[in-house]
């Protein structure tokens, strides 16, 4: 090995692995269901060749599986790439848009417009769902004060923040009967209602959101620093973080306005990658992001054909995976140290 | 030219830093000495642009304050982030030349040849968590080299490194000066200072006693005052000075 530069500090290796696992649990998703498709004739199909999917299995392809699973996609890696950054941006091996209350916040801006809205407004709910999480996101940040950094003070805010939020939204709900079905059905999970429209918008928010925040990872890195070092690299440390959570938090309403509330992603998700890589830097952001996006279609199968046909909520799942998995990074988290 | 004019630096009533006005020569080093908590550290820290102040530090006759320019930064406590290895760190230096995009060739072929300069080549892929104090140290002052800055500012670059680490690291930032850098640094071993830098700036109290050749000030009144008398100069066989702290005398 020739030692006259330094070795390539990230290795693409990795991100080509995380790159091909997801395509391969892509197909996965559009396959199967109540009705399995085959591989050969999907991949015919998207590349336009004969002996494709014919009529009602062509339909449910590409009306009802393919939406489905590239918004699960789109919303795993927002939530995962969201999670990872609030990480770096509070310091905190727990930061995460749920955590934070930020996913509860947008569920509240979301009712708002649902509530207030007389057609449908899908346009404009990111943006209330924005201005919800945005808020959360800020409560929580003022409420922990100083101590932002640490995990439990940051974490008991976001619980505060997020019950007070969902408390208002359950309010709004009962005062507006009429929104009570929408809305419910919303928190729930959207996925089951995906439709090109809703993967058009969230892909619009989602990748701008993603690709701003990983085109700064190396100002997140230098956020890893105290803040004068930070400023002597060149990196204004406050514009940066206003930057960085604001679009992490523009990724994370998105995610929720699309798709519900959908725990654990942001926080199973890093710490993974985290895990495998040993790192911890933002440079595995674009892997966290694909990594994200297989780990959701993944979860959406299993909410899809555990009980088929019935539906399990997919939050059920990531909360299923999450929950265990939150306790083991409380317990292991200086497993980096 | 950094040009120094009325710096003063208030938190309530007390000031950290008080009527400070000096020049520094581009290409020199100049080191400040003082008791703790004389207001080095802060005047360093200030000298940063981070941070709004009274006053005014210009350099080439730019305000610092909120101005980013290629100043490399060596903290006495610096934040450890956890799960970055030391060619990352390292190359963190290097990030805003190659425009915060990806590592540059040229930079990662520089950045191997400061980690081999400061015999850290077979630490590169250790954690900075895993370092000990004095690596840890070396890390960060190879950090500041990558950087090729117009001005580096050290705070005690060498108070964790053993004798031998402690000329060769001074030496490297020397290498820098030579290079046309400009060093201001602080370090608590006058000795040491007076070896490398040409200016010795005593502070005490947030104001500047006396500022001036490293040679004269050495040998200054101020420089005694600055450690209430505690202290002796002696002057070796070869003429060069030695600052001894004298061992209290009370208690016998």
């Amino acid at each position: 090995m020739k030692n006259s530069e330094i070795g390539r500090i990230w290795h693409w290796q990795i991100t080509a692995i995380v790159g091909v696992v997801l395509f391969i649990v892509l197909l996965l998703g559009v396959s199967f269901g109540p009705i399995s498709l085959d591989f050969q004739q999907i991949i015919r199909t998207l590349l336009g060749l004969s002996g494709g999917l014919q009529d009602e299995e062509k339909a449910l392809f590409l009306q009802l599986r393919l939406p489905r699973v590239l918004l699960a996609a789109l919303v795993g890696a927002a939530l995962a790439t969201s999670g990872a950054v609030y990480q770096t941006v509070f310091r905190n091996p727990l930061a995460d848009p749920y955590l934070l209350g930020a996913a509860a916040g947008a569920g509240l801006g979301a009712t708002i417009a649902l509530a207030g809205g007389r057609s449908s407004f899908y346009a404009a709910l990111p943006l209330f769902a924005f201005i919800g999480a945005a808020l959360a996101v800020a409560a929580t940040f003022v409420i922990s004060g100083r101590s932002y950094a640490d995990p439990a003070m940051l974490l008991l805010s976001g619980i505060a923040i997020g019950s007070f939020a969902t408390a208002v939204q359950t309010y709004l709900q009962q005062r507006n009967s009429e929104v009570l079905r929408p809305v419910y059905s919303w928190i729930l999970g959207q996925l089951t209602v995906a439709d090109w429209q809703v993967v058009k918008w969230a892909s619009f928010y989602i990748i701008l959101a993603l690709s701003v925040l990983i085109r700064m990872s190396r100002q997140l890195d230098g956020l890893l620093l105290s803040d004068e070092e930070a400023f002597s690299l060149g990196i204004s440390p406050n514009k940066v973080r206003i930057i960085a959570i604001g679009a992490a938090t523009l990724a994370t309403a998105t995610a929720v306005s699309a798709s519900g509330l959908i725990g654990f992603v942001g926080i199973v998700v890093p710490h993974l990658v985290r895990g495998i890589t040993k790192r911890a830097t933002n440079r595995a952001l674009f892997t966290v992001a694909l990594f994200g996006a297989a780990f959701l279609v993944l979860a959406d199968l299993g909410a899809r054909t555990l009980l088929s046909p019935a539906e399990l909520p997919i939050g059920v799942i990531t909360a299923f995976v999450g929950a265990p998995f939150l306790l083991f990074v409380l317990r292991a988290k200086r497993v980096l140290k | 030219m950094i040009t120094i004019k009325n710096l003063s630096l208030r938190y309530g009533d007390f000031y950290a830093l008080n009527q400070i006005t000096l020049d520094i020569p581009r290409g020199s080093w100049s080191c400040l000495v003082g008791p703790n908590g004389a207001g080095k550290t802060t005047f360093l820290k200030t000298m940063l642009g981070n941070k709004p102040y009274d006053g005014s530090i210009s350099i080439d006759g730019i305000e610092v304050y909120k101005n980013l320019r290629n100043v490399a930064f060596v903290p006495q406590r610096p934040e450890i982030p956890a799960g970055m290895n030391v060619a990352e760190y390292v190359m963190l230096g290097r990030a805003r030349l190659d425009g915060w995009g990806r590592d540059s060739n040229s930079s990662r072929k520089y950045a191997m040849e400061i980690l081999e300069e400061m015999q850290l080549v077979a630490m590169r892929r250790q954690l900075v968590t895993q370092l000990s104090g004095g690596e840890m140290q070396r890390v960060l002052i190879a950090r500041a080299l990558v950087q090729e800055a117009e001005l580096m500012i050290l705070d005690e670059p060498t108070s964790a490194l053993d004798l031998h680490h402690q000329i060769s690291t001074l030496d490297h930032i020397e290498r820098a000066q030579k290079n046309g850098t400009t060093i201001v640094s602080t370090m608590h071993d006058i000795t040491l200072g007076a070896m490398y830098a040409e200016r010795i700036i005593i502070m005490q109290q947030g104001r500047v006693l006396l500022d001036g050749q490293a040679r004269e000030v050495i040998h200054s009144q101020e420089l005694k005052m600055a450690f209430d008398d505690g202290i002796t100069i002696h002057t070796l066989e070869n003429g060069r000075p030695v600052i001894v702290a004298n061992k209290a005398t009370a208690s016998l």
